[in-house]
């Protein structure tokens, strides 16, 4: 059993911090993480700075495959 | 002389052990002896083809609410249910302040789904702001056992007022949160609850959903100090999301020794093997000796509704959210007019969404206002859509016009209905029965029944559980996971929660309307079918012969 790799938002996180701290070399991290994220995509008035909760999980890797 | 004897009847203990004849004798509230041939009693029953079981518990429900105007918690006794536990999902009535009662009113009768005037005239608030206050007004006046959770959300009101839905607590906060939360445990609090997933009325996240990481470890540690279980309801529609909540729990219970439980699991057409990744997720917890129980449901999910109020059907649908919103009847039904083209458009963008499988022609007419539509009942707002040439939203629409929103519609088997897998989840020795929402969802589907369901499904029929398997998942299983000593097996020394049931007709009767909460208005129940007898602490409290005893109040304040 395999886990997707997840962090919780640090206080006054935005997606750009997490996507600098967890992805530093991926190009366009941010837009990634966001596509890792769909259920954080589809919660209303998500922007680049507001949006998230402390409690929620920001998945830092694609879906694992289908085993 | 003995109380009460239960005769000659199939004695299922709730141990799993097979079941064996003979006698069950209570005095004072506790069971003296189980088996033989017990001696006189002022009352007897005899049980001879019938099975002789502990009470049912049900862990999952609120009837925070339903128990403030109805000790009975109408109608789980005759289920067989003699202990529930309200205060899910970070909701319960207190500790609360005062000026603080009309925001949690709105947030618990919406994501609860309780009717306002059902709400507003059965709980009065008589017992001030505390959590022991909240339980002093309950005892004696229960007719079944109550093991309360207190709430997440309604801690942080309670230390931080507005600021619970804006931002994190301070490490002063947290502290002021540990130590109430500590008090409701002294109290009689079985356990911490908190929420991942729901939304006040304006879309905001409850409060729970604003604590960090920090917060919920503090207030876990305070469970592992004090002694109680951490229930959270998670995104249970994200396989990969219920996981990560799962590693979660798994941390938490290991660093602070606690035993938590997740709710609801459902299984789902759509995905599968999400199912066996989450018991795979369990499993590996396990492994590493942690306690997180996955509770599951026995019943499919079918949702009833009317575009006259807000459902849990509606909550894809905003523009639906919105109109349904409108208190005022005119002024919905000239919303409803208005927006006309956008209401259909978005009831008929549902079939085109990911799976489709919630498509409005799926929709079958449950109840008519009106005589001339009255042979509709029963037909798909497909079939009918087919018949007038029109779309699925426009039939819907009009039809529900028609009758000024009045009509009831059904939306059968959305999920969990694959009796096959449900019953194999629901055999798993790592998964706990519950779930059952009792007390809410009034509207939308009826929340009793689900362990007659357990019996005439997965025993009878799939055969997926023995008899007495089935019996220990909702009795000794669910009182050792909640810490509730001395319920849940028959044993010497232990509370007479009994029930005397028929093993080949225990089961659920149809769904019906009932309009027995204050206000106006239906809610969706089930009655028993098969079950006899029903004993709370010693007391006959429901029978199948006399139903329910008037003044019967046996029930208790179940404390770990």
């Amino acid at each position: 059993m395999t886990t997707r790799r997840f962090t919780t938002p640090q206080p006054d996180d935005d997606l750009a911090a997490i996507a600098a701290r967890e992805l530093p070399d991926t190009d366009d991290a941010e837009q990634q993480l966001l596509s890792w994220n769909l259920h954080l995509a589809a919660r209303a008035g998500l922007g680049r700075s507001v949006g998230l909760l402390p409690s929620d999980v920001v998945f830092t890797e694609p879906p694992l495959p289908a085993s | 002389m003995l109380d009460l004897v239960i005769r000659d009847g199939l004695i299922v203990d709730g141990s799993g052990l097979p079941g064996r004849r003979g006698d069950l004798s209570i005095s004072d509230g506790k069971i003296v002896a189980v088996g033989g041939r017990a001696g006189e009693a002022r009352r007897e029953l005899d049980a001879a083809g019938r099975v002789v079981a502990p009470g049912f518990i049900d862990p999952h429900t609120h009837y925070d609410a339903q128990l403030c105007f109805d000790p009975y918690a109408f109608p789980a006794i005759e289920h067989g249910i003699t202990t529930v536990v309200p205060g899910n999902c970070s909701l319960s009535l207190a500790p609360l302040r005062t000026d603080q009662r009309d925001t949690f009113s709105r947030m618990f009768r919406l994501i609860e789904e309780m009717p306002e005037a059902a709400f507003d005239a059965g709980v009065d608030w008589r017992w001030g702001e505390s959590f022991d206050g909240w339980l002093d007004a309950l005892t004696g006046n229960l007719a079944l056992n109550v093991a309360p959770l207190v709430g997440h959300s309604v801690l942080r009101m309670f230390v931080m007022g507005p600021d619970a839905q804006q931002r994190p607590a301070t490490n002063d906060e947290i502290a002021q949160m540990s130590a109430l939360l500590r008090d409701c445990l002294d109290a009689g609090a079985v356990g911490l609850s908190t929420s991942f997933v729901d939304i006040d009325e304006s879309y905001r996240p409850v409060p729970s959903r604003w604590a960090a990481p920090e917060e919920l470890d503090a207030l876990a540690g305070v469970l592992g100090k004090h002694g109680g279980i951490l229930q959270i309801v998670h995104e249970f529609y994200n396989t990969d999301l219920t996981i990560a909540r799962i590693e979660t729990l798994a941390d938490l219970s290991l660093r602070h020794g606690i035993t938590t439980t997740l709710s609801p699991i459902f299984h789902s057409h759509a995905d599968r093997a999400g199912v066996a990744r989450i018991l795979d997720a369990v499993g590996a917890a396990r492994a590493r000796g942690a306690a997180v129980w996955p509770q599951v449901q026995t019943r499919p999910i079918d949702i009833s509704f009317t575009l006259d109020q807000r459902s849990l059907m509606l909550l894809t649908m905003p523009s639906w959210w919105q109109v349904a919103s409108i208190p005022d009847r005119a002024d919905k039904l000239a919303a409803v007019a208005d927006r006309r083209q956008e209401l259909v458009d978005e009831m008929d963008s549902l079939a085109k969404r990911p799976g489709g499988g919630l498509g409005a022609g799926g929709f079958v007419v449950r109840d008519v206002i009106l005589d001339r539509n009255r042979d509709l009942v029963g037909r798909s707002i497909d079939d009918i859509a087919t018949e007038r040439g029109c779309s699925h939203g426009e039939t819907l629409l009009d039809l529900a016009l028609d009758e000024e929103l009045g009509t009831w519609f059904i939306r059968e088997s959305i999920g969990h209905d694959d009796s096959e897998a449900v019953g194999t989840l629901l055999a798993d020795p790592h998964v706990h029965v519950g779930a059952s929402d009792g007390g809410a969802h009034v509207g939308s589907f009826s929340t009793f029944g689900d362990t007659g369901y357990l019996f005439s499904e997965f025993v009878r029929t799939t055969g997926s559980l023995t008899l007495e398997q089935a019996v220990k998942k909702i009795t000794l299983d669910t009182a050792t996971i909640w810490g509730l000593d001395g319920r849940g097996l028959l044993a010497p020394g232990n509370a007479a929660d009994v029930v005397v049931f028929d093993a080949d007709r225990i089961g659920r009767g149809p769904e019906i309307a009932s309009d027995d909460f204050p206000g106006d208005g239906i809610r969706w129940i089930r009655r028993q079918e098969g079950v006899d007898t029903v004993v709370v602490n010693g007391d006959i409290t429901w029978s199948a012969d006399d139903g329910y005893v008037d003044g019967a109040r046996a029930g208790v304040v179940a404390t770990r």
